[in-house]
């Protein structure tokens, strides 16, 4: 049961480092306000079943508008700072992470908020022996299908094949005639739409709260650096790693569980800088 | 960093600044007094910080460890009865300085976003630490209880729990850090530290062994931060975990980047911002961060220089004009 | 040219005088200036509504006694900080309080951490606190002083009525789960003392859980604790962390398990109100008021009004910071005057009626001695939420620690 747990558990966490490292890959920019967008997708969530009493629509709903907020921030606030030193965009995001997760606040309160999982995913099955709930197991499917969708599309369209010209070489890609902005926009919106859907499943499961943005967007660091930054099978190895130590070491090492995933990014820095999966350019 | 301003007006303005200082808590009252400590010793933090980023170039996102052990130390020291609160913080300095050393060996080897994440690791290292080992630093609920004594013996001896008389114990501390870090730039070792900053190749080229300055820088950073953090666990006679989480770590990293990283009180600047508007602003609400974000994003984009820096650099155009066009004699 | 300089400076000079003098004396005395409480409680973050429903139960108090003629023929007025649970936050809002706003009276206090790191400083800031909620013995114990003063039932009286029950259930093999901090702690230890006393052939396994506050995931504590296979556990999450247990806990068949179920919080409106009827039934859960509890005329009377005006069943949080306003009440008017110290001489040895019962405030180590009610939850059409069914109550004579035992020394 533990590993299902730390399974689940992961690909939340993958669906959201993809989009950071794909970001990062692309525009080469450390989305500090990733976690924020993560949780807007859970607030839009609950929002959206509040109105339409339907978490399907808000499926759609949700991931959609958070990509919408993305594209204003990267257009409005992001391209201005692109030449700039890594710090700068580091502190822009961190900027609109301190907006975001200010503004939930002000329109949601500042308590927490709770979404119930849609009714045909609401049971329990029996497992094995011990009882699991339905809507984890949901999570534990479509996260791979997402996966493979993403994988497909950066393998097989034109698109994707874009976006990686884009992100192994900027200069010869906007050389060849791609349009580089509109790209960077698209591709900010694309990991805004991804942390967007994370937010909208993630929301079923654990209550919603103002704090949820700040406590994802460190682990999720964690996982892109380990998996490598910008790379994308790296982002799924490292979220089921830290998925199952975060399960295991629950049970199994109580007290030092919380230091495990930093001593891991250490080393993983200090041995093995670009990650255990990355392309080396 | 000539200065936009002759000597002897910047003197002036030097000694104008130590008599605000000193004099303030004359004029203003009780919780200001206690609001005016806070942001002198987020001030030395601030400024240590960015001695490592605005004069070295290294953005760290895990200061707050130094901060933290600083005042995880002081706070121990203090609730067992150490007898000598001075001393307690200068060992919270000592042990902060340490840690920078371990922790500054492994991270000046990287650059840029690595260095930053692998700080940011190192920080909440500590603050797993802190959190969980329960039955030494009383995990998630810190220490607490602490107790201020008197400084001094028999008929000199000093309440300092007083929030005026605080006030002074920090206020000279604030002083001395001021001017030895101010020396520390000004000295050919900041020069160098300035130039590993402006362009690591070349000044590596010259034969300086940039991993040596930068672990310096990194350490004498860490040793005032530790200082400020003994400061900070008297001031609210408590330490606790969140002195360590990488929210606090940010905090000099806003200050800085508000006031300037350029010029040296950018920092302090930086500090007397922030707290006067999450002062002002939490008069009515709550919700003050999205103030600061909302002034962040502009700041970054618009006026990278900071508060001050830009305030400095339009001054220093005015004054640069005016000393082309008027008489020989002042110079900048 | 001399003389108008001489006069600018005199006007700016003048000038600045007048706006010294004003800003430090504040406002113009009247003659019915309010009397200012200060009031501290979790407004944000996990904890947000009990925080909430106590500014509710303050608020009404507050009304109450001002429509009556306020305390002395002066109206009360009270600020309200949020600590968010962090005591450097709580620590800075009561300084403010205390020098800026010139709060005659502290109220409040949820979390026993920022209670334990605040709780001192009160011998600098020299004003009375009546914490309302905050149940770590230490602050009328170990840690105990001169200006802190608690209305609500405490750590060591809920987990003796815990105990006791416990013993009745015939689980032998006990562990816990309970937020990482002080409350959670002192609950399993003080668990483990008292449940011993009553019953010598109990045993308390190694595994527990300890999750820190607000985690967003307890998945992984409660496969542990089943997997440990105990006969009882004792849980002592509160407000949102328990609401979010509950939720991940029952779709994992912990409450179908074999073992008996004790929370010590259990029967907080706050989370019955969010779970419905989620919320499992035939657990034992305690709370520090029950609103079915007692038939008082002052209990009727308080539960009519704050459903009248809130449109729910008031929660502990709400009648325990009510109960402090009217406590304040009569302390004040038993001193006779809004001084400080007198206050705080007052309050020692006060004895009220208020909604939770008939209370009196210890004068060694300034804790209420009162009633403490737990049941067994149960559904009831003719109630939205689950309700306490049976409910057994415990005098405060029974339960609470002689103050020699409390380690309090003033």
């Amino acid at each position: 049961m533990n590993f299902l747990n730390g399974v689940s558990l992961g690909m939340l966490l993958f669906l959201i480092s993809i989009g950071l490292t794909i970001i990062f890959g692309v525009l080469g920019v450390l989305n500090f306000a990733h976690g924020s967008l993560y949780m807007l997708g859970a607030y839009f969530c609950f929002q959206a079943v509040s109105l339409y009493q339907n978490f399907w629509v808000a499926m759609i709903l949700s991931p959609f508008i958070v990509a919408v907020v993305g594209g204003i921030i990267e257009m409005s606030l992001l391209r201005p700072v692109y030449g700039r030193d890594v710090s700068f965009q580091l502190l822009l995001t961190f900027g609109v992470l301190l907006v975001l997760d200010d503004a939930v606040r002000l329109i949601w309160g500042s308590g927490y908020h709770i979404v119930d999982p849609p009714e045909a995913l609401n049971g329990i099955v029996h497992v094995y022996g011990f009882t699991y709930p339905v809507y984890s197991l949901f999570i534990l499917f479509i996260g791979p299908l997402i996966g493979l969708g993403l994988w497909g599309f950066f393998r097989l369209t034109l698109w994707g094949k874009k976006i990686r010209a884009a992100s192994m070489d900027r200069e010869m890609a906007a050389g060849v005639g791609i349009n580089v902005n509109r790209l960077f926009t698209g591709v900010f919106m694309f990991g805004a739409w991804l942390a967007g859907i994370g937010g909208t499943l993630a929301a079923p499961l654990r209550a919603i709260g103002p704090s949820m943005g700040e406590k994802i967007i460190i682990e999720s660091f964690i996982v892109v650096v380990i998996g490598g930054l910008g790379s994308f099978p790296g982002a799924f190895v490292g979220a089921m790693v830290l998925g199952v130590i975060n399960a295991y070491g629950a049970q199994y090492l109580p007290k030092a569980t919380m230091a495990l995933p930093y001593i891991l990014l250490a080393i993983i820095l200090l041995t093995k800088p670009r990650g255990l999966l990355s392309r080396e350019a | 960093m000539g200065g936009v301003f002759s000597k002897k007006r910047a003197l002036a303005l030097w000694a104008a600044g130590l008599f605000l200082v000193l004099g303030l808590p004359f004029i203003i009252n009780t919780y200001m007094t206690l609001l005016m400590t806070e942001i002198m010793i987020m001030g030395i933090f601030a400024l240590s910080f960015n001695l490592l980023f605005g004069y070295t170039g290294l953005l760290s996102f895990g200061h707050a460890a130094f901060f933290g052990i600083g005042g995880y130390i002081t706070a121990f020291l203090m609730i067992h009865d150490f007898p000598s609160m001075p001393l307690a913080i200068l060992v919270g300095s000592l042990v902060a300085t340490l840690a920078a050393v371990v922790v500054g060996y492994f991270s000046v080897k990287l650059d840029e976003i690595y260095f930053a994440i692998l700080t940011l690791g190192f920080g909440m290292m500590f603050y797993t630490l802190a959190h969980q080992w329960r039955s030494v630093t009383g995990g998630s609920d810190g220490l607490t209880g602490l107790v201020l004594p008197s400084l001094g013996a028999g008929f000199l001896s000093v309440n300092i729990s007083t929030p005026k008389s605080f006030y002074y114990v920090v206020a000279c501390l604030f002083v001395f850090t001021v001017a030895i870090l101010l020396r520390i730039v000004r000295s050919s070792f900041g020069l160098v530290l300035m130039s590993i900053r402006e362009n690591k190749e070349r000044t590596a080229f010259t034969g300086i062994d940039i991993r040596a300055y930068r672990l310096a820088s990194f350490v004498i950073s860490g040793l005032f931060a530790g200082m400020a953090g003994g400061l900070f666990a008297i001031f609210d006679r408590m330490a606790s975990p969140s002195m360590l989480h990488w929210t606090a770590s940010a905090e000099p990293v806003l200050m800085t980047v508000l006031g300037g990283a350029h010029v040296f009180l950018g920092p302090v600047v930086g500090a007397v911002i922030f707290f006067l508007v999450e002062y002002m602003i939490t008069k009515f609400t709550d919700i003050w961060m999205i103030f600061l974000g909302a002034i962040l994003i502009p700041l970054v984009i618009f006026f990278p220089e900071g508060v001050l820096g830009t305030i400095l650099a339009k001054w220093g155009k005015k004054q640069h004009i005016k000393g082309e066009e008027g008489a020989r004699g002042e110079h900048s | 040219m001399r003389g108008k300089r001489v006069f600018t400076l005199g006007l700016v000079w003048v000038a600045l005088s007048v706006m010294i003098a004003v800003f430090s004396l504040g406002g113009v005395a009247h003659a019915k200036k309010p009397i200012k409480i200060g009031s501290v409680y979790i407004l944000s973050g996990f904890a947000a509504t009990y925080g909430k429903f106590a500014q509710n139960g303050l608020k009404l108090a507050v009304e109450e006694i001002n429509k009556a003629g306020g305390v002395l023929g002066r109206p009360l007025k009270v600020t309200f900080e949020d600590s968010r649970a962090k005591p450097p936050v709580a620590l800075r809002a009561f300084r403010k309080l205390v020098y800026e706003e010139k709060v005659d009276a502290l109220i409040g206090l949820d979390s026993s951490g920022v209670a334990l790191s605040v709780v001192p400083v009160l011998k600098e800031l020299k004003t009375p606190l009546i914490i309302t909620h905050a149940a770590t013995p230490d602050v009328t114990g170990k840690k105990c002083n001169r200006y802190a003063f608690r209305v609500s039932a405490n750590l060591s009286q809920n987990v003796q009525v815990a105990a006791r029950i416990a013993a009745k259930t015939g689980a032998k093999k006990w562990t816990t789960i309970g937020p990482d901090y002080a409350f959670g702690h002192q609950t399993w230890e003080y668990f483990q003392k008292y449940l011993k006393a009553i019953d010598p052939k109990t045993s308390f396994m190694t595994t527990t859980a300890f999750p820190k506050i607000a985690t967003e995931d307890y998945t992984p504590y409660i496969t542990t604790i089943m997997n440990a296979k105990p006969d009882g556990v004792i849980i002592s999450l509160w407000s949102g962390d328990l609401i979010n247990f509950i939720r991940q806990a029952k779709k994992l068949g912990f409450f179908k398990g074999n073992f008996k179920v004790l929370m010590t919080l259990g029967a907080a409106t706050e989370v019955l109100y969010a779970l419905k009827d989620q919320m499992p039934t035939g657990i034992w859960v305690g709370t520090r008021y029950w609103f079915m509890a007692n038939n008082s005329s002052v209990n009727k009377r308080f539960v009519k009004a704050y459903k009248r005006k809130y449109h729910v069943y008031p929660s502990y949080n709400a009648q325990n910071a009510y109960a402090a306003a009217y406590v304040l009440k009569a302390a004040i008017e038993k001193a006779g005057k809004v001084d400080k110290e007198a206050i705080v001489k007052a309050l020692e040895g006060l004895k009220i009626e208020v909604p939770v019962g008939k209370i009196k405030i210890r004068a060694g180590d300034h804790q209420a001695l009162l009633d403490v009610s737990w049941g067994k939850t149960a559904a009831d059409p003719k109630y939205p939420i689950r309700i306490l069914k049976p409910i057994v109550t415990f005098k405060g004579s029974e339960i609470t620690p002689k103050v020699s035992e409390t380690g309090c020394k003033k």
